[in-house]
């Protein structure tokens, strides 16, 4: 039992508190010192871990129960991917809320305790080892949002809000049906239900599932995640809400809140569902591929700068994406290193917006302009964060794009690679255009936001006034806000080492574990075996017309794995049970029911 | 006679650099910097760039006003200098440096046990120390020159100005000592990245911004084909480090047939990252814009140094040029062609810094010539004599500049040897100008030129004969251009008219302190001047530097592009390099005479010409054409950024109303929709609450009658899909 995941939930939680209690005028002070004890805390928490930095196990684990009944507990656990989120998390938030200080005015506490709220939930997603817990956390990360969007936010703040809650609600629900369905189908194998909602068990578990249920799993788990990522076409909730939402929400949003859909494909759809992934990965990586290409042209005609970016991290997620269905260790440090890479940069671009908005009130590219001339240290800041974001290599953004594009390029079927994949060039061809385009528009936006003639938006509007306060070029605060994020960006750009070492043993140990190679091989066999027109991706359902045509399989292939290659026997070789049967007799009476028994077969 | 085939062989040979072959394995571990015996201060050259840099940024934060950061700049990169040449002394054999790990993953166990190494590590042979040392060497000068250039901006702009020409010097060094093709495109962005900076130097002039912008984005297209060509390097040999690389390449012989498209496409990735940094056909549109920069920035960048990466590159992966049989030849044309194109162009330019920046292209296409048609000797000894005869003439553009208020245009500036305090401008611009055209046994760029045409005749290639023509045609332009811009400036009656900007920065206040103010002309003093001699001297002494060039070459990685010369049968005609000195000489001094009748003893001749051409309908396009450079920026507008444009436009169109409003906005009003439909029934009349109370109870009814038969087909349905 380590304390360590407890107390970072709990001290944001409890640091809510006082504010409360105490006057709105210190609502801001608290905060700035709960988030900065916390971001200590887990400072400490990642020099205790010590030794499962690299062996690629999980640590921390903290076992607590809850509604034992039915096997729900609060169990806590940590591998190094969930510590490097967790301390984005924590890194991300003192300056999340430092950056808050001039932007709001009104309602403080509330505001200052959300974002604390916010991050306990955060945290809480990361740590996780129970699903029931790492549910309600995931979704309990839409409530705070909501209300600083819903009362901080801009014009379109209700709309937005809305948008937000009930699109990524929906998604999530049909990921918690896919997730129920998991665990009551593992208690029907166990006769119990006490580890069912342990998610090490379920992942197990589902493993061995066939690959028709793991189809429609990762249907039903895709809907919430890539919602969250977000993945084209289920998108358009997060230009609406980065738009609208607070700065310190839009970095919190991009910085974390997406993370949140990718580490879900992390931690459940990869090792729970191989031979489904193996399926779908070129479908899924096509998604990937023009979620990049057209988000990326979406944000060239945009005038809206923090609508800009917003798209934009639509098209960087994509890479992040493509990244994780590369299927090789490669791709998944790319990835996990994409999703830290990504909230430093985005997170930072996002606060230099608001700092810019703080002083004119306008974000429209035609109507500021030229602010290299007037604010010379933002300008700077803003030119270094978009080099960061565009991926100029020294910065952190090149490294993890770099990886992201080489996995995929070489994620093809040849038979020599230890890991197989399912892409190949096309998609890092594709994807790769994506490097120009971001070029494009990011230089573009800082050639009419930094450079160029003085633009400011005319006086007179009567609102603009109120920046007094602000000094013309960013204050000591806004600095000290930038450098920690800029100084990450050059660490992470020079030293990658410092995550991928870490990263090496656990993204090796996820698909060793989840039997990658096999399964992927596996399909690569069934494509072979039948038409070589078909296309990638197409539903397994029906492959049960297909018949498998064994002079046409390679000679190399057996009687055996012949049959892994019929549908819905699976990689394990197996036949394994339909589901049909899971619906027959041997249901091990549910604490609760979740279905209606019918007939007595 | 050399054929190309037989280069390849010889190409296969000279690239391990004469190291016991070893078995390679995917992944095996390359000899790290202990094992290859290194000089760890090699990495000082990297680190005084980096120094620098800092510098500059805390005297910008400081906001200090003298030039202070001009001579740490300087000083910085003289110690890099200094360090290049301390390293090419000692130097006997091609070793690795390593500094540290970069990005360094490895994976899977025993036999598939992989790895990705790219570190931080410095490949140095011959090639890279050639490189190095005019990198550094004119690195450091044209900063000194700069101190005295960019005096108007003190405290403005003074300190961004030294931190961008810091951070390009260690990008390139990055560029040109990486041990591998990461390394190699970290210098490659860094350069475009410095390029961009110093472009937009003048960032409130929108023109300047734009050239930047536009810089790097055709420059991200190139870098593209290079970063596939890296993956695909990588896909194909399981490294991507050189020494690594080349023994691989070495044990694998021409794997042209065996590695299929995978190997043969790599040749054609560099080629486009090439074209791309180092200007050609068809990107380089960049360049000619990119002249809005500093002067300095033009002469140091974008003609000394940076464009000639792409040629370092091919050069560095000469083995892997051979990878297909069309590769080499493929860049031959495109070299050809370009040198051709921009030449044509160059002709028909008036500011004085764009025809240079044309001729840029044009010698690079030169360049890129000899790359293809295998003598990379020749190319890398066109790279060494253009980079400082071209540093010359920019550099004296920029003095014209900075004395003239910005003045180019060679019809507002004539006669400038007879005006005091110009005449080491005016001689040295002429130097450089014979370097450019070739000018017969006196000049560093006759030689170099020359040696690229020959191979052009001597190497067997597709149509490498009439590409040896183009290039005869090209030197006869270049001559012409060249003299018109001396003759126009430098000779005839003394006229001169101010330009109306201050370098361009119009609204930087300088006006009074300093020479500007009132309409005189203002000669350079000393940094300049003695900048300008050094560097004409560098290109004279460049004469007498061809057989160690060859040396440097021949022992590096591009050492199986250095031709054997063999003897040739059959007299004076039939052995290009008998008759090429003859025929090239005649070549330039036609273009020298005709500038020389058009442009100084006959001026109103040249308008005559000019407007006879234009008063035919039938040639009148000519000149036009000419003038808007071939209208290719508006075709490469039409065809590639306004159809994008539009795309954008479209995917945004679709995702606000077809994707979000129609989708997903009409989605969620289903629920609303259906509980408006279903509004009716709540009408508070009692009779047809009965007759829905009535049909409810029916349907219940049926529901449990049907009950079995219901389950039944629902369980028939989920079995199929198991």
């Amino acid at each position: 039992m380590d304390p360590m995941p407890i107390l970072l939930i709990l001290l944001p939680l409890l640091g809510a508190i006082p504010i409360a209690f105490l006057p709105s005028e210190r609502a801001k002070w608290i905060a700035t010192a709960v988030t900065s004890v916390t971001f200590a805390v887990s400072v400490i928490a990642a020099m205790r871990f010590g030794a499962k930095w690299t062996d690629g196990t999980f640590g921390f684990l903290a076992e607590i129960g809850w509604l034992e009944t039915v096997g729900v507990t609060l169990n806590m656990h940590a591998d190094s991917v969930s510590m490097m989120l967790v301390l984005l998390t924590t890194f991300l938030m003192p300056l999340c809320v430092i950056g808050s200080f001039s932007a709001i005015t009104t309602r403080q506490k509330e505001y200052y305790a959300w974002l604390l709220i916010l991050q306990a939930a955060m945290t809480g997603v990361f740590f996780a080892k129970d699903l029931i817990f790492f549910y309600v956390c995931f979704e309990f990360t839409l409530v705070p949002m909501f209300f600083l969007i819903a009362l901080y936010g801009g014009d379109n703040r209700s709309a937005a809000s809305i948008k937000f809650f009930l699109y990524t609600f929906t998604g999530s629900l049909i990921t918690l049906a896919a997730l129920l369905w998991t665990a009551w189908s593992y208690a029907d194998a166990a006769g119990s239900w006490a580890m069912a909602f342990d998610i090490p068990t379920l992942t197990e578990h589902a493993r061995t599932l066939p690959l028709a249920t793991q189809s429609w799993l990762l249907l039903g788990l895709m809907a919430g995640f890539a919602v969250k990522v977000p993945l084209f076409p289920v998108h358009t909730w997060l230009p609406l809400a980065h738009t609208e939402a607070p700065t310190a929400g839009s970095v919190i949003l991009a910085g974390v809140l997406l993370k949140l859909g990718t580490y879900g494909i992390y931690r459940f759809v990869l090792p729970m569902l191989p031979d489904a992934v193996a399926a779908y990965a070129p479908a899924l990586g096509v998604l990937a591929v023009i979620a990049i290409l057209y988000a990326a042209l979406i944000c060239w005609v945009q005038d809206d700068v923090k609508k800009l970016v917003a798209y934009s991290s639509v098209s960087h997620l994509g890479f992040c994406v493509l990244g994780l269905f590369a299927l090789n260790p490669m791709g998944l440090q790319g990835s996990v290193l994409y999703m830290i890479n990504h909230g430093l940069s985005t997170g930072a671009l996002f606060l230099l917006i608001g700092m810019m908005y703080e002083r004119y009130h306008t974000r429209d590219m035609n109507r500021v302009g030229g602010l290299g001339k007037k604010m010379p240290v933002w300008a700077t800041f803003m030119v270094f964060f978009v080099l960061s974001s565009v991926g100029l290599p020294g910065l952190n953004g090149f490294v993890s794009e770099f990886l992201c594009l080489i996995a995929a390029f070489t994620a093809t079927g040849d038979a020599g690679l230890p890991y197989p994949g399912l892409l190949g060039p096309w998609f890092a061809a594709f994807a790769g255009l994506g490097m120009i385009l971001a070029a494009m528009y990011l230089l573009i936006m800082t050639g009419k936001v930094v450079f160029g003639p003085l633009k400011e938006p005319g006086h007179g509007h009567g609102d603009h006034e109120d920046h007094g306060a602000l000094p013309a070029d960013l204050s000591p605060r806004e600095i000290g806000v930038l450098v920690p994020l800029a100084v990450l960006c050059v660490v992470f750009g020079l030293q990658p080492t410092v995550l991928t070492d870490r990263l090496e043993q656990p993204v090796e140990r996820l698909l060793v574990d989840a039997g990658y190679p096999d399964a992927v091989r596996a399909e690569l066999q069934r494509r072979a075996g039948e038409t070589p027109a078909r296309m990638a991706g197409d539903r397994p359902a029906a492959e049960t017309a297909a018949v498998p045509t064994p002079t046409e399989v390679p000679a190399n292939v057996d009687a055996d794995a012949d049959a892994a290659t019929i549908p819905g026997a699976g990689a394990t070789g197996a036949p394994d049970p339909t589901d049909l049967a899971l619906i027959d007799g041997r249901i091990p009476a549910p604490p609760f029911e979740l279905v209606k028994e019918p007939v007595d077969g | 006679m050399n054929t190309i085939t037989n280069l390849l062989t010889v190409a296969s040979m000279a690239a391990p650099d004469g190291e016991p072959a070893k078995a390679f394995a995917l992944g095996e571990v390359v000899p790290e910097a202990g094992a290859a015996g290194g000089p760890g201060w090699a990495g000082l050259i990297l680190l005084f760039p980096i120094l620098s840099l800092i510098a500059c940024g805390v005297f910008a934060a400081l906001r200090v006003r003298s030039k202070l950061p001009a001579f740490t700049t300087v000083g910085f990169l003289g110690a890099s200098f200094a360090t290049t040449v301390a390293l090419y002394l000692g130097h006997e054999q091609p070793y690795v440096v390593h500094l540290f790990d970069w990005i360094n993953l490895s994976w899977g166990e025993g036999a598939t046990a992989t790895t990705f190494a790219a570190n931080f590590a410095l490949y140095v042979d011959t090639l890279t120390l050639l490189w190095m040392l005019f990198v550094t060497g004119l690195g450091t000068l044209i900063a000194l020159y700069a101190s005295e250039y960019m005096e108007p901006d003190l405290g403005v702009g003074y300190s961004r100005f030294f931190a961008g020409v810091s951070i390009f010097l260690f990008a390139m060094s990055c560029l040109v000592m990486g041990d591998n093709l990461v390394l190699l495109y970290l210098g490659w962005e860094g350069v475009g990245f410095a390029s961009y900076m110093l472009i937009g130097y003048y960032y409130t002039r929108p023109a300047a911004v734009a050239a930047a912008k536009k810089a790097f984005i055709v420059n991200r297209i190139g870098d593209l084909g290079l970063a596939l060509g890296i993956y695909l390097t990588w896909h194909a040999y399981g490294t991507v480090e050189y020494e690594a690389l080349f023994r691989a390449f070495a044990e694998g012989g021409l794997a042209t047939e065996a590695g299929g498209w995978q190997t043969a496409a790599i040749p054609y990735l560099f080629m486009i990252g090439a074209f791309g940094k180092s200007a050609q056909l068809p990107l380089y549109v960049w360049l000619p814009d990119a002249m809005e920069g500093p002067t300095p920035v033009s002469a140091l960048i974008h003609a000394a140094t940076m464009v000639t990466a792409g040629v370092y590159l091919l050069c560095r992966v000469y083995p892997l040029m051979t990878l297909h049989p069309a590769a080499l030849p493929t860049v031959a044309w495109v070299g050809g062609l370009t040198a051709l194109l921009a030449a044509t162009i160059g002709m028909a330019q008036y500011d004085i810094k764009r025809i240079m920046a044309y001729s840029t292209v044009s010698q690079l296409g030169y360049m890129f010539l000899g790359v293809g048609v295998a003598t990379t000797y020749a190319a890398a000894y066109h790279v060494f004599t253009h980079a400082f005869f071209k540093a010359v003439l920019f550099l004296t553009c920029g003095a014209i500049m900075h004395g003239f208020a910005g003045q180019l245009d060679l019809r507002r500036l004539s006669g400038l040897r007879q005006m005091p305090g110009w005449r080491i401008v005016s001689y040295t611009m002429l130097y450089g100008c014979l370097c450019l055209a070739g000018f017969p046994y006196l000049t560093s760029g006759f030689f170099s030129k020359d040696k690229i045409m020959i191979e052009a005749f001597v190497t067997e290639g597709p149509g490498f004969r009439a590409l040896g023509v183009i290039a005869l045609v090209t030197a006869l332009l270049t001559a012409y251009y060249t003299f018109r811009v001396w003759f126009r400036v430098c000779a005839g009656p003394k006229h001169y008219e101010m330009g109306d900007d201050h370098h361009g920065a119009d609204d930087h206040a300088h006006g009074d302190d300093h020479g500007h103010g009132h309409h005189e002309p203002h000669p350079p003093r000393l940094a300049i001047n003695s900048v300008l001699v050094i560097i004409t001297a560098m290109a004279a002494v460049a004469i007498f530097l061809a057989p160690w060039l060859k040396d440097m070459v021949k022992s590096s990685s591009a050492g199986g592009g250095v031709p054997v010369v063999a003897g040739h049968e059959g007299g004076f005609w039939a052995d290009p390099h008998q008759w090429m000195p003859l025929v090239a000489s005649l070549t330039t001094l036609l273009g020298i005479g005709i500038a020389a009748y058009l442009h100084l003893l006959n001026r109103p001749a040249a308008d005559r010409l000019r407007s006879g051409l234009l008063a035919s309908p039938a040639t009148r396009w000519l000149p036009v054409a000419m003038e808007r450079k071939w209208y290719v920026d508006e075709v490469y507008h039409a065809i590639v950024r306004a159809p994008l444009w539009v795309l954008g436009k479209a995917m945004w169109a679709v995702d606000r109303w077809l994707l979000d409003g129609f989708v997903v906005d009409g989605t969620a009003s289903l629920p609303r929709r259906l509980g408006r439909s279903f509004q009716p029934l709540q009408n508070g009349l009692l009779q047809s609450y009965a007759v829905s109370m009535a049909g409810g109870v029916a349907l219940v009814a049926l529901l449990v009658l049907y009950m079995p038969e219901l389950l039944e087909a629902l369980r028939g349905f989920r079995g199929g899909e198991g």
